[in-house]
């Protein structure tokens, strides 16, 4: 008895035509059909997403971004790293840095210094602040700067073979650490309050109905092209080796991998690809301060993927949207209960459905297959095999 | 007298206070196929170790061929990896392979090639690696298991499985961590006539316990006896059996 | 009877023996106090001069009354002049009108009772303020006073005073205290103020005419380490003109003494207070390295079960506050009862979260960090719900309040406390690990779960019973943190960071590797705070913490395995 040979074990195709439609449909719905279904309908009309709703899902998508990357090196991996909001937040710190300069003398202030600076007594702007007056600088900036910190982190975590929770605990660590440090005032990257109050963004009012339209496009495509290139990577044979990373790192080590460089060049990918959501997260929500890397927000993240069902690309998408929608419910139904739910979550997740939302209709579909078959005999209905 | 291609002399690894391997002196020349016994605890899996980087020797030198001419390249200095590119691949002594891959898979993974990242994210499997991967299937016979989860594979089929992985990357020296166990006799008896076979073209070093199957293997070939981490003595079967120092360490603990 | 003698040798030594015989009580100081306001106006400068010296902590409150015009002069019904201060009738008759004030008088310091009142016990005569009249001083009177204060406090009964204002008289450098330090000197028992009293009198003497004193002044400052002398002897050599080469010369070794001494206390104090840092974390991590190190369960609510023993110490102080009241004898020992209890209420509160949840994930370490992590919010929030979002009030018991002084090094009482117990709680956990049947099988059961289970081991049981027991340790960690810091419903979030760091460098599963990372991790940071505040501080530790898994990727004593993976 042998199973028929499985195409997409041997070389797997990158999407079949009906995972194209199902890849390009939403995407292409979200993308344009929602914008422009709120640029040209009247305001009251039934089918016009609001502008709030608009934000909303942006921010969602930039957030999903985030959790792709926790389940590519988590389920995919197997590198649980509570430290990737702080990516998120370099990433957001540094575009953060370009808007705030962007505000120009319209601060509170009138004067060519971000407020917290004039605040803060500071006479001139610090030399490297100067380079992000530049849009293109600001946005590579985004990426290279978690990139950069992801390598050197990385680069000494997995030449040590730290692994397991003990790299889950180095990574929470070291957002930790980062998070301490932003907090500070005379870091000089605003302290407690970070960067907020942002006017414009390439010459466009932040506030117009148009620019959050634009961002909210961006992210949605930012989105789509992060989902095309990590289901590039975790198929074939790099896919294959990250998955054989997870299950067995020694055993790819003795067929001759170095694991290390495969697990840093993933980890600082994700690293950039985080820290592009965060930069495109900032503009759409207006603000971002250390709260945004402490620990908390990287687990939060981590919730999402579990709730989505990692190992799946899919997942992580549904779980970030599912558990953000629930969060700005629950925080204004019942904000005492918030943590409750969300601790529920954590709890509920690991022990009940350890394959998240997307596991359920193949649990639906086994449950419905096994009542549709008659059981052997009705003494037993399950027969020992 | 030829060169030997695997060296190691004066090897001493203590763990905690316990000396697994204590002054070991090892010569594996090209093209032979070596067996080493002993009793539990003798050292034969840390002695596997310390060929292949998972573990470092305190004291001594091992010493690897990469040419016909002596051995000179360290590799105590090596990794894990590294030392498997230049060509000296182990099989574990629990079956060892990638459990939630398909048994094609784990064979696409092993194959010979380039092990970089960049080769591995835009790597194409070619007819010629199709068709290697194809005869190694069935070699083991597991042709028909191809698309098989290896994990569900029964032990001896991970053995065989095993074997070919680490055939698929073409070795020049082959440690073989007991590839009997688990199996049934005809089929250890057919791990023999494989390893015999490869005999010539590959060096290989076998641990076994099975003593019908060290005296089929040791045909012709030298075997040796490690005893608390050393060698006790080396020779061809008959002789090694005959030693009455081996008779009281090992072979006189009730086993013949 | 060695204060009257003291006051008997200090009055003949200091020359201001205008003293009579007859007023030799213990309260002496009263009746020259009376004596003072009642004699002719010409004699009061005098008379009030005979109170240097004398020991009594009512002089420096009368004499105050006295300059500010609050002391008056109560004429009895029979005639008799009494001198009184006022103080208002609320505070002991507490149905008093506002108007109506007791008057203390100063002879006795209590209340002047009513003659004619029949009461038992008797009532106070009541006054209002426009009804009495401040008694008169004048300019020399009032000097006199100001001098009499200025050294009252030398002879106070309290050393700790007698020792400030002794420090004070030596930092006014005035030479004509000297005669009053000297005597006391030879009168002082307490060594602190003795020590006190030779400081200021070398101090005083740097300013003599005499060369010869000034230099023993400066040697004898350099032995005694004086701090406030390095600053002057800074200041002396720096400033025009410059003193003698003799005096400069004894200066700079005076002030390499002091300096160097100063090193050695602050590195010794440094290292103490390290050592109870590390402690500390040593109480939080020790409870972490047996559910972490031995059981490899990632317990992110490990920081809540040490804020359960915290909250379990708050509690236990508040049924002993009702129960003896706040001031009592009994209620200092609350603490010692808060022990047990948060030991237990945090086991009790592990043992449900190892059977609700982790005994389902044994296999799945970083989904057991997930699960806990969950644990945590729903606790954090359900403190802030019982408890309030507020840190709550926890007193120290009296004998962890203060502390000691020895060479210089101050030790704090909760410090060593907590130093004390950590060395316990370590012997506990060591007995318990090695000396135990149940130490066995934990044992038994970390190393190879499967087969201690073949052999008859009930894992189950001892899963649970080394859960809780890890959690209580936990639960007292929170009752120690609670003498030290605040305890509110997001403390366990500070400290569980610092704790796996702790459990991650010393070696999983190892208890001497976790004392050691504990210990060395808080000395360190608490050396480094001082240089570079506490938030580069402990980012410092964090990096060095990381880089030193470079080196030593298992953490001080790596447990090793054979199996692959």
């Amino acid at each position: 008895m042998s199973a028929p040979e499985k195409l997409s074990d041997v070389e797997p195709r990158f999407f079949s035509r009906a995972q194209w439609i199902a890849f390009l449909v939403p995407t292409l719905v979200l993308a344009l059909l929602l914008p422009l279904l709120n640029a040209f309908l009247p305001a009251e009309h039934f089918l016009r997403p609001s502008d709030f709703t608009l934000n909303l899902y942006g921010k969602y998508a930039t957030y999903a971004v985030l959790a792709l990357g926790v389940d590519l090196l988590w389920g995919y991996l197997g590198i649980l790293s509570l430290g990737q909001a702080l990516f998120f937040a370099l990433g957001g710190y540094a575009f953060g840095m370009h808007l705030l300069l962007m505000i120009g003398k319209d601060g509170q202030y009138k004067s060519d210094l971000p407020d917290y600076m004039v605040f803060l007594g500071y006479k001139e702007l610090p030399a490297h602040w100067a380079p992000f007056h530049s849009f293109p600088f600001a946005a590579f900036a985004a990426l290279w700067v978690p990139a950069l910190l992801a390598f050197v982190f990385g680069w000494l975590a997995f030449r040590s073979r730290v692994k397991g929770v003990y790299l889950s605990i180095l990574t929470q660590a070291l957002t930790y650490a980062a998070a301490l440090l932003f907090f500070r005032n005379d870091f000089g990257f605003g302290g407690n309050n970070g960067f907020t109050d942002f006017k414009r963004v390439l010459g466009a009012e932040l506030s117009s109905p148009d620019t959050r339209r634009w961002l909210y496009f961006a992210s949605i495509v930012l989105l789509a092209l992060v989902f095309l290139l990590y289901r590039w990577l975790t198929r074939a044979k790099f896919g294959h080796l990250m998955q054989a990373i997870r299950d067995g790192e020694n055993r790819v080590l003795f067929s001759g991998y170095a694991t290390a460089r495969y697990k840093l060049f993933v980890f600082v990918l994700v690293a950039a690809v985080t820290g592009i959501a965060g930069a495109l997260y900032v503009p759409q929500v207006g603000i971002i301060n250390p709260s945004e890397m402490t620990p908390e927000k990287s687990i939060e993240a981590v919730v999402w993927v579990a709730v989505g069902g990692r190992g799946t690309l899919i997942g992580p998408i549904l779980g970030a949207l599912f558990v953000n929608a629930l969060k700005s419910w629950a925080t204004r139904a019942a904000p005492e209960l918030w943590l409750y739910i969300l601790g529920g979550l954590f709890v509920g997740v690991v022990l009940l459905l350890p394959g998240g939302l997307v596991s359920i209709p193949g649990k639906i579909k086994a449950l419905v297959a096994r009542l549709r078959r008659p059981p052997a005999s009705p003494a037993s209905p399950e027969p020992a095999a | 007298m030829a060169h030997p291609i695997l060296q190691a002399e004066e090897v001493t690894k203590t763990y905690d206070g316990f000396r697994a391997i204590n002054k070991l002196n090892f010569y594996l020349f090209p093209g032979e196929l070596r067996t080493v016994i002993g009793p539990n605890g003798a050292g034969k899996s840390t002695f596997f170790d310390l060929l292949t980087g998972r573990a470092k020797p305190d004291v001594g030198t091992i010493k690897y061929a990469t040419s016909d001419a002596a051995p000179s390249l360290d590799l105590t200095a090596l990794n894990e990896y590294e030392i498997q590119r230049l060509g000296i691949g182990r099989k574990f002594q629990t079956p060892s392979v990638f459990a939630e891959h398909t048994v094609f898979t784990n064979l696409v993974l092993s194959l010979k090639g380039p092990r970089g990242v960049f080769s591995s994210l835009f790597h194409r499997l070619d007819s010629e690696q199709r068709d290697r991967i194809d005869a190694l299937l069935k070699l083991v016979r597991l042709d028909g298991k191809r698309a098989s989860k290896a994990g569900l594979l029964s032990h001896g089929e991970k053995q065989w499985l095993e074997i070919a992985m680490l055939l698929a990357s073409e070795p020049r020296v082959l440690l073989v961590d007991e590839p009997a166990a688990g199996m049934t006799d005809e089929e250890t008896h057919r791990t023999g006539e494989l390893l015999l076979s490869l005999r010539g073209k590959h060096s290989i070093v076998v641990v076994e316990h099975d003593m019908t199957f060290v005296k089929q293997i040791s045909e012709g070939g030298q075997v040796t006896v490690l005893h608390q981490g050393s060698v006790l003595c080396e020779g061809k079967f008959d002789e090694v059996q005959s030693d009455p120092q081996v008779r009281a360490v090992y072979l006189g603990r009730g086993k013949h | 009877m060695p204060r009257f003698l003291a006051f008997i040798i200090l009055a003949l030594v200091s020359g201001f023996g205008a003293l009579r015989a007859d007023d030799a009580a213990p309260d002496s100081g009263r009746a020259l106090l009376v004596a003072a306001v009642l004699a002719p106006a010409k004699d009061q400068p005098a008379a009030v001069r005979a109170l240097v010296g004398v020991e009594d902590s009512a002089i420096t409150p009368v004499l105050n009354a006295w300059r500010a015009g609050e002391l008056y002069l109560v004429v009895l019904a029979d005639g008799t002049r009494v001198p009184a201060t006022l103080a208002t009738a609320a505070t002991h008759v507490p149905s008093a009108a506002p108007d109506q004030l007791v008057a203390l008088s100063v002879a006795t310091g209590s209340p002047i009772m009513d003659p004619a009142s029949s009461a038992t016990p008797a009532a106070p005569l009541f006054f209002a303020p426009k009804q009495l009249k401040p008694i008169d001083t004048t300019a020399p009177l009032r000097r006199a006073m100001r001098d009499v204060l200025e050294v009252a406090g030398v002879a106070d009964p309290d050393p700790k005073i007698r020792r400030e204002s002794i420090e004070r008289l030596g930092q006014s450098r005035k030479l004509e205290h000297l005669p009053l330090l000297k005597a006391r000197l030879n009168v002082e028992k307490v060594s602190v103020v003795r020590t006190a009293l030779a400081e200021s009198i070398a101090f005083i003497q740097l300013a003599d005419a005499e060369e010869s004193t000034r230099l023993a002044a400066i040697a004898s400052l350099g032995d005694a380490h004086s701090l406030a002398a390095a600053a002057r002897f800074k200041e002396a050599l720096a400033a025009t003109p410059a003193p003698s080469a003799a005096e400069a010369e004894a200066m700079r070794g005076a002030l390499r003494q002091i300096e160097g001494h100063w090193q050695v206390v602050n590195f010794f104090g440094n290292l103490f207070r390290g050592l109870s840092a590390g402690s500390v974390l040593l109480l939080i991590a020790l409870g972490l390295a047996i559910t972490f190190g031995l059981m490899g369960v990632i317990n992110m609510a490990h920081g809540e079960l040490m804020v359960v023993g915290a909250y379990a110490t708050f509690v236990t102080q508040n049924i002993f506050v009702s129960f003896f009241g706040a001031g009592s004898t009994a209620f200092h020992f609350y603490f010692i009862a808060a022990l047990p209890v948060a030991f237990i209420s945090a086991a009790l509160v592990g043992l449900v979260i190892e059977r609700g949840i982790i005994q389902f994930l044994y296999k799945r370490p970083l989904e057991s960090l997930l699960a806990t992590w969950g644990v945590s919010l729903a606790l954090q929030q359900t403190f802030r719900l019982i408890f309030g979002p507020a840190n709550v009030q926890i007193n120290a018991p009296s004998w962890l309040q203060g502390g000691a002084t020895v060479f210089d090094v101050a030790f704090a009482y909760n410090r060593l406390f907590v130093i004390g117990f950590a060395i316990l709680v370590v012997l506990g956990v060591w007995l318990v690990l090695n000396r135990t049947p149940l130490g066995l099988l934990v044992r038994a059961v970390m190393q190879n779960r499967q087969m201690a289970s073949c052999i008859g081991v009930r894992t189950t049981r001892v899963n649970m019973m080394t859960f809780a027991f890890g959690s209580g340790l936990a639960g007292l960690a929170g009752a120690c943190l609670s003498q030290l810091g605040n305890v509110g419903p997001s403390m366990g979030q500070l400290h569980i960071i610092d704790a796996f760091m702790v459990v991650v460098s010393g070696g999983v599963g190892n208890v001497l590797g976790t004392v050691i990372a504990a210990l060395g991790i808080g000395t360190v940071d608490q050396i480094l705070q001082p240089v570079l505040g506490a938030v580069m501080g402990k980012i410092l530790v964090l990096f060095a913490i990381i880089l030193f898994l470079q080196w030593r990727p298992g953490g001080l004593f790596p447990t090793r395995s054979r199996s692959l993976d």
